[in-house]
C-alpha cells in the first residue's frame, strides 16, 4: 500500500508541476504570434529570439512527446520496483544462507 | 491449448519488460536527436532573378546563379529559349561547366560528360542533368523546382 | 531459448579476452551502507547524469555552432529557429548545466556535513574541489558562447575580477581574455576551453575520484559509525543502481520538462563598442560571489575595496581546499565548529543570491 501511495504522491506532483507551466501563455508565443498579427510583429521580435515551437503542429507534437515521456518514465519506475523487490529479496536469501554456513 | 511448460521465466519476462521500455524512452529521446542531426534539405522551391541580367546572353553560352546552396547554370539555347539545370553531376555531386565548342556538360571529377541537353552520354555519370522550369515574368526570370506548383 | 545460448556464447567470448566479469564481480561485491543519510549517496551518479547530457548535447550543438566573433550569435539564432528542434537541445543544454551545477553544490555540501572528507579520504575531497572548479569553468565558458549583450558584459567583469590578484592576477586576466581586452580571440580561446581543454582536465580528475572512492568504499557519517551494530548493506550492483535508475530518470523527466516548457531566449549579438547594457550578472551560481565583490567599499584603508575581497575569496578557497587536513580532529570541538560554519555558509550563501537580484 505504501508503494502505491508513493506512487499516486509523484503522479499529483508531476502533473501540478505541469500545469504551472501550462498556465504560462508564454509558450508557443511565435507560433501564436504569427498566427495572430503577421510578419510586422515578426520584425520587432528580432531584437530578441524567443525560443519555442514555429506552428501548431509542433507545439501539439511538444505536448504530445511530453505526456508520452512522463508515461514511459511511470511505467519504467514500476517495473524496476518491481526488479528492486526482486533483487533485494535474492540478496537476503542468499546473505541468510551465507550466514548460516 | 494448454502448454506444458513457460515459454520464458517471470524473471526474464520482467527483464525483458524492463528491456522494452527503456528502449521505448531511448527511441524517443533519440527521435528529436535524429532530427537535429539530419536537418531537412535546404533547396529553394523559386528562384527569382532581375531578367536583365541574362537577357543579352549570347547564344550557346552559360551564366551561373544561386540554386540555394547549389550551382545552378542558365544557358541559352541555338533558338533563343533558355534552359536552367543544376549544375551538380549525378555521378558524386562535383560541380560541372559547360564547353560551349563542344556543345556538351563536362566534368572533371571523373570525365563525366553530358550534351546540350544535359543527357548523360560519357563517362560515370548515371542520370542526366537535373533541369528546372523557367518562366519569364516582365522583368522577373522565374526559376522553379521540378514539381512545385 | 537459443538466445539464451548465444548470450553465453558472446559473454564467454568477451570474457577470453577482456577479463571482463573481474569488474562485475567486484561491483556486485561493492556495498552501498544503508542508514538515516544514504540519500546523500545518489547526488554523486546525479552529477554524472547531468553531466552526461551535457556531453551529448554539447556534441548536438558544436555541429551548428560557429566559434567566430561574426558568426557565434547567428548561429545560434539558426540552432533556435531554422535547426529542428534545435531550440529543445539548446535549452536541455542550458538547464542541465544549472541542474549539474545544483547537484555539484548540494553532493559538496553533504560530503561537507557528514564530514566524508576525513581520513582516508582526503584526496577525493581535493580531487572533488578541481571537479567544482571545472564545473563552474564550464558554465562561465559557455556563457559567453551565444556572444549577446548580456554574456558579453558578464564576461567583461567576470575576466575582469582576477585582475585585483597581487602579482599574478594581470596575467590571468590576460590568459582568460587572450589579450588585455574581450575580443573576438576571447570568444575562440573560450570555446576552446568549453569543448576541449575543460574536458579533458575534468575527465582526468574524475577518473582519480572514481577510483579512489572504489578503492575506499563508501563512507559512513561519524554518529552511524558510532554505533557498532552490523549496518544493512546494499550490494551496489544490482540493487542499488536499480535505485539509481529511479532517481535518474525523475530528474530526466523534471529536465526536460522544464527545458520545453522554459527554453531560454537569445538578444541579438553583442556591439563591443556599446555601452554596458543595464542588469550585468551572472549565472545564478556566481551571484552570491557577484554580490560580495558589490558590497565592499571601493577603498578599505590603503587597500583597493575590490583586491581585499578577491582576497578573501581566494583565502577561502584555499582553506575550502584544505577542509579535510583543517578538520582532523572531526568529533572534537573544532569538527563541530566546522560543521556550524558549513550550515552558516549556507545561509549566507542563498542570503547573498537573493540580495543581489533584488
Amino acid at each position: 500500500m505504501r508503494k502505491k501511495k508513493k506512487f499516486i504522491v509523484l503522479f499529483v506532483l508531476v502533473i501540478s508541476f505541469h500545469s504551472f507551466f501550462l498556465l504560462k501563455p508564454d509558450f508557443a508565443q511565435q507560433a501564436a504570434q504569427k498566427e495572430t498579427t503577421g510578419i510586422a510583429q515578426e520584425e520587432e521580435s528580432q531584437e530578441k529570439i524567443i525560443s519555442g515551437p514555429r506552428n501548431i503542429k509542433e507545439s501539439t507534437g511538444i505536448y504530445v512527446f511530453v505526456a508520452w515521456m512522463w508515461l514511459v518514465i511511470f511505467v519504467l519506475i514500476y517495473i524496476l520496483m518491481l526488479k528492486i523487490k526482486e533483487v533485494d529479496r535474492l540478496f537476503e536469501i542468499r546473505f541468510i544462507s551465507e550466514k548460516k554456513k | 491449448m494448454k502448454i506444458k511448460h513457460s515459454l520464458f521465466t517471470r524473471r526474464q519476462f520482467l527483464n525483458g519488460l524492463l528491456g522494452g521500455w527503456f528502449g521505448a524512452l531511448a527511441a524517443s529521446l533519440l527521435y528529436p536527436v535524429l532530427k537535429f542531426v539530419f536537418p531537412p534539405a535546404r533547396e529553394p522551391d523559386q528562384v527569382i532573378l532581375p531578367f536583365s541580367d541574362f537577357k543579352d546572353m549570347e547564344l550557346n553560352t552559360i551564366k551561373s546563379f544561386a540554386w540555394g546552396s547549389k550551382p545552378g547554370l542558365l544557358k541559352k539555347n541555338d533558338d533563343g529559349s533558355y534552359t536552367a539545370f543544376v549544375a551538380v553531376c549525378t555521378h558524386l555531386d562535383c560541380n560541372v561547366t559547360y564547353l560551349p565548342e563542344q556543345r556538351k556538360f563536362f566534368c572533371a571529377c571523373h570525365d563525366g560528360w553530358y550534351d546540350e541537353n544535359g543527357t548523360n552520354i560519357g563517362g560515370p555519370p548515371p542520370r542526366p542533368l537535373r533541369q528546372l522550369y523557367i518562366s519569364i515574368e516582365g522583368e522577373e526570370l522565374v526559376i522553379t523546382r521540378e514539381g512545385v506548383e | 531459448m537459443s538466445s539464451k545460448g548465444n548470450h553465453q556464447k558472446l559473454h564467454s567470448w568477451l570474457e577470453e579476452r577482456s577479463g571482463l566479469s573481474e569488474i562485475f564481480r567486484f561491483l556486485r561485491e561493492k556495498k552501498i551502507p544503508q542508514h538515516r543519510h544514504s540519500l546523500w549517496y545518489y547526488t554523486g551518479s546525479a552529477i554524472l547524469l547531468f553531466f552526461a547530457i551535457q556531453v551529448i548535447t554539447g556534441f548536438l550543438l558544436v555541429f551548428y555552432y560557429n566559434p567566430t566573433l561574426e558568426g557565434a550569435n547567428a548561429s545560434v539564432a539558426r540552432i533556435m529557429t531554422e535547426v529542428p528542434l534545435g531550440w529543445i537541445i539548446r535549452s536541455v543544454h542550458s538547464w542541465s548545466a544549472s541542474f549539474m551545477i545544483a547537484f555539484v553544490f548540494i553532493h559538496l555540501l553533504s560530503i561537507w556535513i557528514t564530514k566524508a572528507y576525513r581520513k582516508p579520504r582526503e584526496l577525493t575531497w581535493m580531487s572533488g574541489v578541481f571537479l567544482l572548479f571545472a564545473s563552474l569553468a564550464f558554465g562561465f565558458t559557455g556563457y559567453l558562447l551565444p556572444w549577446d549583450d548580456l554574456s558579453l558584459s558578464a564576461t567583461k567583469v567576470g575576466t575582469d575580477i582576477p585582475r585585483s590578484i597581487p602579482l599574478i592576477g594581470v596575467w590571468v586576466t590576460k590568459l582568460l581574455r587572450g589579450g588585455e581586452d574581450v575580443t573576438g580571440d576571447t570568444l575562440t580561446r573560450f570555446f576552446g576551453f568549453h569543448v576541449s581543454i575543460l574536458p579533458i582536465f575534468l575527465l582526468a580528475f574524475l577518473a582519480v575520484h572514481v577510483y579512489l572512492i572504489q578503492k575506499q568504499g563508501m563512507s559512513i557519517p561519524v554518529a552511524a559509525e558510532r554505533k557498532d551494530e552490523k549496518m544493512k548493506e546494499l550490494p551496489f550492483w544490482p540493487n542499488f543502481v536499480y535505485r539509481e535508475m529511479v532517481v535518474w530518470l525523475i530528474l530526466t523527466g523534471i529536465l526536460f520538462s522544464v527545458a520545453i516548457f522554459l527554453p531560454p531566449s537569445l538578444d541579438k549579438a553583442a556591439d563591443l563598442m556599446a555601452p554596458a547594457p543595464e542588469g550585468i550578472r551572472p549565472e545564478w551560481y556566481f551571484l552570491f560571489l557577484f554580490q560580495m565583490l558589490k558590497i565592499f567599499p571601493a577603498k578599505i584603508l590603503f587597500v583597493n575595496g575590490d583586491t581585499l575581497a578577491v582576497l578573501l575569496i581566494f583565502l577561502g578557497v584555499v582553506a575550502f581546499f584544505f577542509l579535510p587536513l583543517i578538520d582532523n580532529k572531526p568529533a572534537e570541538k573544532k569538527g563541530k565548529i566546522i560543521t556550524v560554519i558549513a550550515y552558516l555558509f549556507i545561509v549566507y550563501a542563498v542570503a547573498m543570491t537573493i540580495w543581489s537580484l533584488l
